[in-house]
């Protein structure tokens, strides 16, 4: 590689998938999500176990209120990624919502950057909504009890930190800059064409 | 057990069927984002999006970072949208030199700041062949990978520079050394880098007007040729975009001399101190009035002016940092070649004699009388009719351009 074809490739990219093409990004942004959704999926916790959480503690008289709770959060979820996607997307985003809202009592800054991330935007009722129906689901259960259930069912293997290449190694963020004492000489020279005399 | 290099472990994946460890289906879909640089203006809307976008390239990065051995050079060597997304950071990144941003949104600023650092331990860890006495490469498969899969180019190594240098410095310097060290042909792209570097300035003194393309200087144009476009009536962005182009070479190609100085030879060697200083003559004066004297708004030309000033004291630090590690210092050591490093000194410096602007500059800079005064110690056999007439060459330069030393030398 040379300066030449290198620099001009990297401007022909640039202008065919750098910020300048904003489908090919969006795209790119789709497909991350899409992913991020299978690796979700694969971590172990899924709706049929949340359901089956939730109505073996409880007595018949308190399980047709759960059931509808829920139900709220799955349609929730069906609002939040759409209606083209199958169940199992569905469902694997219902199971998203209780794990984003266990704990929680309102949709937070934090929480609504989480679910765009995974599903781009959506209707914030649906997160509202959701929200609400975990938080009553919980309050039957106990949020020590829920944390726990989503503890023992996450196979997700969580990086080991410890072990994070260049974690001791030390980083400056001192970098080089413009100088800054340069002014421009107004005065060294008289403006010549405010002096042409015919 | 004798320790085995990645490139010759094999591992069993599920199903039982063994592969090389460093294989294409040990790699992991991951989707890499391509990095879009933080929004100029405070739209929430825009600053919403580059966190977004961020936040994922930066989570990726960490998930790289904390990888196994052999995981991490299978999803470097055989994932596309790793090095898409790597290779979009170092051309997109704000550099320290580039104008501040209008505002400061503290999680833009610490988000930019996370990622720089993970993209920077991501490019520490491709340099490094050897992270532990049991996680290494084979020294020739690494100098083979990084070159063959470009995970290094000297583009991206020049980025890599003005990226983050100064900060990380003696870090960069150990990741370069290594990189040509294990790949010797990094040396043949820069030697083939060199001329195009050259021809960056000029294709500036093209654009200025002030040397053409096709024709000799003494030819004269013909009646129909268009008129010469110069700094003077080129239109105000194309000149604002000259000096900014310009400030981002010099930039770039000082901080890569600064941190890797090694390089200094082969620069040396395709005549560059010859061209960069009759670059400096010609360009810097036309584009200096240029500046001055076009409308161009109060802040914008500020702005140019800093630039141009800046690239001025970078082309006159590069020269130094040539002559450093090309003459004095081979001098100063006592190489066993001393006389004939005097005498490419003396010359070089004799040469600059004509491009008294730049003569004068470099001078009030880096002394030259310094220079001669420390070739007098370290070579006693120093032709003194030589260093007189360079001596007296450098005053009548100042005496001719009509400056002033500000403290004698």
């Amino acid at each position: 590689p040379c300066w030449g074809y290198r620099e001009s490739y990297r401007e022909i990219w640039y202008i065919f998938f750098g910020k300048k093409n904003y489908v090919f990004s969006w795209l790119l942004l789709q497909a991350k999500r899409v992913k991020r959704q299978e690796l979700f999926a694969r971590e172990g916790l899924t709706w049929p176990k949340v359901v089956h959480f939730f109505t073996q503690h409880l007595e018949k008289r308190e399980q047709q209120t759960t059931s509808q709770e829920l139900k709220s959060v799955l349609q929730a979820a069906k609002q939040i990624v759409g209606t083209d996607y199958g169940q199992d997307i569905i469902e694997s985003a219902a199971v998203f919502l209780f794990k984003t809202f266990h704990n929680k009592e309102h949709v937070g800054h934090e929480e609504t950057r989480a679910i765009k991330q995974m599903f781009g935007p959506f209707p914030a009722s649906a997160a509202e909504a959701a929200c609400a129906a975990v938080d009553r689901l919980v309050a039957n259960i106990g949020e020590s009890q829920a944390e726990a259930f989503i503890q023992s069912q996450s196979s997700h293997q969580s990086l080991d930190h410890g072990a994070t290449f260049g974690r001791n190694i030390a980083f400056s963020f001192d970098t080089y800059v413009l100088d800054t004492q340069d002014t421009l000489p107004w005065e060294e020279e008289p403006d010549e064409s405010r002096n042409l005399d015919f | 057990s004798p320790r085995v290099p990645l490139d010759e472990q094999h591992v069993t994946e599920p199903g039982g069927r063994p592969l090389p460890a460093l294989h294409p289906q040990r790699k992991e879909e991951r989707c890499f984002l391509l990095y879009a640089p933080p929004p100029e203006e405070d739209s929430p809307a825009q600053v919403e999006e580059f966190l977004e976008n961020s936040q994922f390239i930066y989570e990726d990065m960490e998930w790289l970072l904390a990888l196994p051995h052999d995981k991490f050079w299978c999803q470097v060597v055989f994932d596309e949208s790793l090095q898409r997304c790597l290779d979009s950071y170092l051309r997109l990144s704000p550099r320290g030199t580039d104008p501040p941003p209008l505002y400061s949104s503290p999680a833009v600023m610490a988000m930019q700041h996370s990622l720089h650092r993970s993209v920077f331990m991501v490019f520490l860890r491709m340099a490094t062949h050897k992270e532990s006495k049991e996680n290494f490469l084979t020294p020739a498969v690494f100098a083979e990978i990084i070159y063959d899969n470009f995970l290094f180019d000297i583009p991206k190594i020049l980025d890599l520079c003005v990226l983050f240098g100064r900060g990380n410095a003696q870090l960069l310097h150990k990741m370069i050394e290594n990189i040509f060290h294990q790949q010797p042909s990094y040396y043949s792209d820069l030697n083939e880098t060199v001329p195009s570097i050259i021809q960056v300035f000029d294709t500036v003194l093209e654009k200025c007007g002030l040397q053409s393309e096709d024709t000799g200087a003494t030819e004269p144009l013909k009646l129909n040729t268009h008129l010469r476009i110069t700094t003077m009536t080129m239109s105000e962005e194309d000149l604002s975009d000259l000096v900014l182009y310009l400030c981002d070479t010099c930039s770039t190609l000082h901080a890569f001399l600064d941190i890797f100085p090694e390089a200094s030879s082969m620069f040396h060697q395709h005549g560059f101190l010859s061209r960069v200083s009759s670059f400096y003559e010609m360009a810097v004066p036309d584009l200096e009035k240029a500046v001055k004297k076009r409308h161009f708004t109060k802040c914008r030309q500020e702005d140019l002016w800093r630039r141009l000033c800046h690239s001025r004291r970078r082309i006159v630090e590069i020269t130094h940092l040539l002559l450093q590690h090309t003459c004095l210092q081979p001098i100063l050591e006592g190489s066993e070649d001393t006389a004939v490093f005097v005498d490419d000194l003396l010359q070089i410096f004799t040469a600059f004699l004509q491009e008294k602007r730049f003569l004068v500059d470099y001078d009030e800079q880096y002394p030259v009388a310094d220079d001669i005064s420390l070739l007098q110690q370290a070579f006693p056999h120093l032709d003194e009719t030589r260093t007189s007439y360079l001596l007296q060459g450098l005053e009548s330069a100042w005496t001719s351009l009509g400056k002033k030393r500000s403290q004698p030398s």
